[in-house]
C-alpha cells in the first residue's frame, strides 16, 4: 500500500518530467511517433470525456469535429500560409462554434437516439468533404508542405520532436480543463445531468445549456487535436479523417480506463495505442488487433464495469479501510462511476 | 400567489386533469388529496413545467409559467419533491444538497463547485434533518425515510417560496414523519408556503389549513378540513376509501 502514500501531485509531476524528458531520451523515431499518437489519444478521450463521461450523452460524432479541425487547418496553412502550430488553437474555436449550434439541435434527443444523431454527422461531414472538391480537393485530399517553422524544414531525425510538446501542451490542457470542469458548478450540474436529468431540471438545472456548452468545450480539444494531426501527417482525406472508426477509440478509450474520472482517458490511452500498435506490429495489417481490443473490452466490462481506474481505487480503498455501516442493499443503477466532486 | 385556472391535461383518451381550477394562498399550508389516479401528481408534473397543459392557465406570483421549462419554474420560486424520492444517487449527501444552490451567470458556473458558505448552510439544514452524519455518504446509502428527508431538504436550499410535497409521509415511519410534519410546520411559521399530496389523513388533517380534493381530475371539493370532511361528496368520492386505508 505504499503506492497510496505517494501525494497526486508527485505522480502528475513525475508523469510530466518523464513525458518532458521523453523525446531527448528516446531517440528512436518509431517510439516517437507512438508517443505522439498515444498523446493524442489521450487528448481525444480526455476531450470526449467532458460530455460522454461527466454528462453521460455518448457521443460517436466527434470524428467530425477532429476532421473538421483538420480540413480548416490545412486549409489554412495552403491557402494563407498560417502556420497550423498557432492556427490550430483558434480554428479550434470554430469547430466549437460548429459543435454549439450542432448541439444545440442534437442534445434534444436522449440515449441511443443521440448516438445515432452523432454518428451521422460523422457521415455528412464526410459527404460534404467529399463533395466540396473545389475546396477541400474531394476524395484526393490535401497535401500540406513538409513541417518546419519560418521557412526551414524540420529534418526527419528531429521531425517528431515538436509534435511531442504541442501535443504534451495541448494533453495539459485538456486535463486542466477537465479538472476544473470537474469540480466547478457546471460539471457538478453535468453529472447531476447524467445521475437524473429531470430531477437536475427540477432543481434549477438549465440542462440544454449545460450539456451544449460540454458538447462544445469537448469538440474544441479534439478539434485543435485534429488540426495537429493534419499537419503531422501532411496529408488528409475525408475517407481517412472523418471516420467513424476515431470516435469508437474515443469511447472505449474512455470506458476501458473509467468514464466520467479525470485520470480514466488518459490511463486508458496509454494501455490501449501501445497496445494496438504492438498488435499490428506483431501481426501485420490483419483486423486481429480489432479482435483483441474487443475481447480486452469485454473482460473489462465484464470484470471492472466502472473502467480500470474506479475499481483498482475501489479495490484499493477496501483493501485499506473496510468501509463503515450504512445501508449495503442493492445498488440502484450500478454502472459508472458518479463518484464525489473531490475525486481526481 | 398560486393559481390553476381550467386546466386540462390529456394522456391518450385518458383525461388526467380536467378543467381544473385551484389557489395557493400565500404562507398557507394546502393539502391536495383524492382517491388514486385523480390526478394530483399529473397537477404537480403541470404546474412545475414536466407537462405542458392542454387547456388552460397557471399563474405564479400573478405571472404566467405555463408552459416553461422546469428549471424556469424552479428559478421562480416553486420547488418539489417526487412521489418516487428522486435523487442524484451516486453523488453524495452533501452534494445532492449543493446542485439545487441557483447559478447566476457565467462566472459563477466555473467557479468552485461547493462554495464554503454553501457548505455550511447545507449542513445546517441536513443538522436540522438529522443528515449531517451522512454528508459524505452517497444518497443511495441511505434509507428510504432518509433519501425523502434529503430531497425535502435539497430543494430549500433552491429556496423556494412555494414548495410542493408529493406524498412526504408515503412509506416513512411514524417517528419521519413526525420529523417531517414539524419540519414543514416550522418552515411554514417562518414564511414558506406549501401544497401537499397526502393519503395519510390524519396528517392532512392535522397540518394543512385548507384543502383542495380531487377525483377523476376535477375538483370535487374544497374548503377548511373540518368542512371536507364532513362534505358529502367528498365523503362519497373520497373518505370511504381513505377510512378503508386506515386512517
Amino acid at each position: 500500500m505504499r503506492l497510496l502514500r505517494v501525494p497526486p501531485w508527485a505522480w502528475i509531476g513525475g508523469g510530466l518530467i518523464a513525458l518532458l524528458a521523453f523525446p531527448i531520451v528516446q531517440r528512436g523515431q518509431y517510439y516517437q511517433h507512438l508517443m505522439v499518437m498515444t498523446m493524442m489519444a489521450a487528448v481525444l478521450a480526455s476531450s470526449w470525456n467532458i460530455l460522454g463521461g461527466y454528462t453521460g450523452y455518448t457521443s460517436l460524432g466527434h470524428a467530425a469535429f477532429f476532421g473538421l479541425g483538420g480540413y480548416l487547418v490545412a486549409l489554412a496553412h495552403n491557402q494563407f500560409g498560417w502556420h497550423p502550430f498557432i492556427s490550430t488553437w483558434f480554428l479550434g474555436l470554430v469547430v466549437m462554434g460548429v459543435a454549439l449550434i450542432l448541439g444545440w439541435i442534437a442534445l434534444r434527443t436522449h440515449g441511443s437516439a443521440f448516438v445515432v444523431v452523432t454518428i451521422a454527422m460523422v457521415f455528412i461531414f464526410r459527404i460534404v468533404a467529399l463533395n466540396l472538391g473545389e475546396i477541400t480537393n474531394g476524395a484526393r485530399g490535401l497535401t500540406q508542405p513538409r513541417p518546419g517553422w519560418g521557412g526551414v524544414q524540420w529534418s526527419p531525425e528531429i521531425m517528431k520532436i515538436p509534435f511531442h510538446y504541442i501535443m504534451l501542451a495541448l494533453l495539459c490542457l485538456t486535463v486542466l480543463v477537465s479538472w476544473r470542469i470537474r469540480l466547478s458548478k457546471f460539471g457538478l450540474g453535468l453529472v447531476a445531468i447524467r445521475e437524473d436529468e429531470g430531477k437536475a431540471e427540477a432543481v434549477g438545472i438549465d440542462a440544454l445549456v449545460y450539456k451544449v456548452l460540454a458538447f462544445g468545450i469537448s469538440a474544441y480539444f479534439v478539434a485543435v487535436a485534429g488540426g495537429i494531426y493534419s499537419y503531422f501527417f501532411t496529408y488528409i482525406d475525408p475517407q481517412f479523417i472523418f471516420n467513424i472508426f476515431t470516435s469508437v477509440t474515443m469511447v472505449l478509450i474512455a470506458i476501458l480506463g473509467g468514464r466520467g474520472t479525470l485520470w480514466g482517458p488518459v490511463l486508458g490511452a496509454f494501455i490501449m495505442e501501445p497496445l494496438g500498435d504492438w498488435l499490428v506490429g506483431t501481426f501485420g495489417g490483419t483486423q486481429i488487433h480489432l479482435a483483441v481490443f474487443g475481447a480486452i473490452l469485454l473482460g473489462v466490462m465484464l470484470f471492472m464495469p466502472q473502467g480500470i481506474l474506479p475499481s483498482l481505487s475501489d479495490w484499493l480503498k477496501r483493501l485499506t479501510r473496510s468501509r463503515g455501516a450504512g445501508r449495503l442493499g442493492p445498488e440502484p443503477g450500478a454502472g459508472q462511476d458518479a463518484s464525489s466532486a473531490a475525486k481526481t | 400567489m398560486l393559481q390553476v385556472e381550467n386546466i386540462s391535461k390529456s394522456f391518450g383518451g385518458i383525461r388526467a386533469v380536467d378543467g381544473c381550477s385551484m389557489t395557493v394562498e400565500r404562507g398557507s399550508i394546502t393539502g391536495l388529496i383524492g382517491p388514486n389516479g385523480s390526478g394530483k401528481t399529473t397537477l404537480f408534473n403541470l404546474i412545475t413545467g414536466f407537462y405542458p397543459p392542454d387547456l388552460g392557465q397557471i399563474r405564479f406570483d400573478d405571472r404566467p409559467i405555463h408552459g416553461l421549462l422546469p428549471s424556469r419554474i424552479c428559478h421562480r420560486g416553486i420547488g418539489r419533491t417526487f412521489q418516487m424520492t428522486r435523487l442524484f444517487w451516486k453523488m453524495t449527501v452533501l452534494e445532492n444538497m449543493i446542485v439545487p444552490v441557483r447559478q447566476v451567470g457565467w462566472k459563477t458556473l466555473f467557479s468552485r463547485g461547493v462554495k464554503t458558505h454553501e457548505e455550511e448552510r447545507a449542513l445546517e439544514l441536513l443538522e436540522t434533518v438529522g443528515l449531517v452524519g451522512y454528508r459524505n455518504e452517497e444518497a443511495r446509502r441511505l434509507s428510504f425515510g432518509q433519501q425523502k428527508l434529503l430531497e425535502f431538504a435539497a430543494v430549500l436550499m433552491a429556496d423556494p417560496e412555494l414548495i410542493l410535497l408529493d406524498e412526504p409521509a408515503g412509506g416513512v415511519n411514524p417517528v419521519m414523519i413526525e420529523k417531517t410534519m414539524s419540519f414543514v410546520e416550522e418552515l411554514n411559521r417562518r414564511g414558506k408556503t406549501f401544497l401537499v399530496v397526502e393519503h395519510n389523513m390524519r396528517l392532512v388533517m392535522d397540518l394543512c389549513q385548507y384543502v383542495v380534493v380531487l377525483d377523476h381530475g376535477q375538483k370535487i371539493g374544497e374548503g377548511e378540513p373540518a368542512q371536507v370532511q364532513n362534505d358529502p361528496i367528498v365523503l362519497e368520492a373520497y373518505l370511504g376509501s381513505a377510512n378503508h386505508a386506515g386512517a
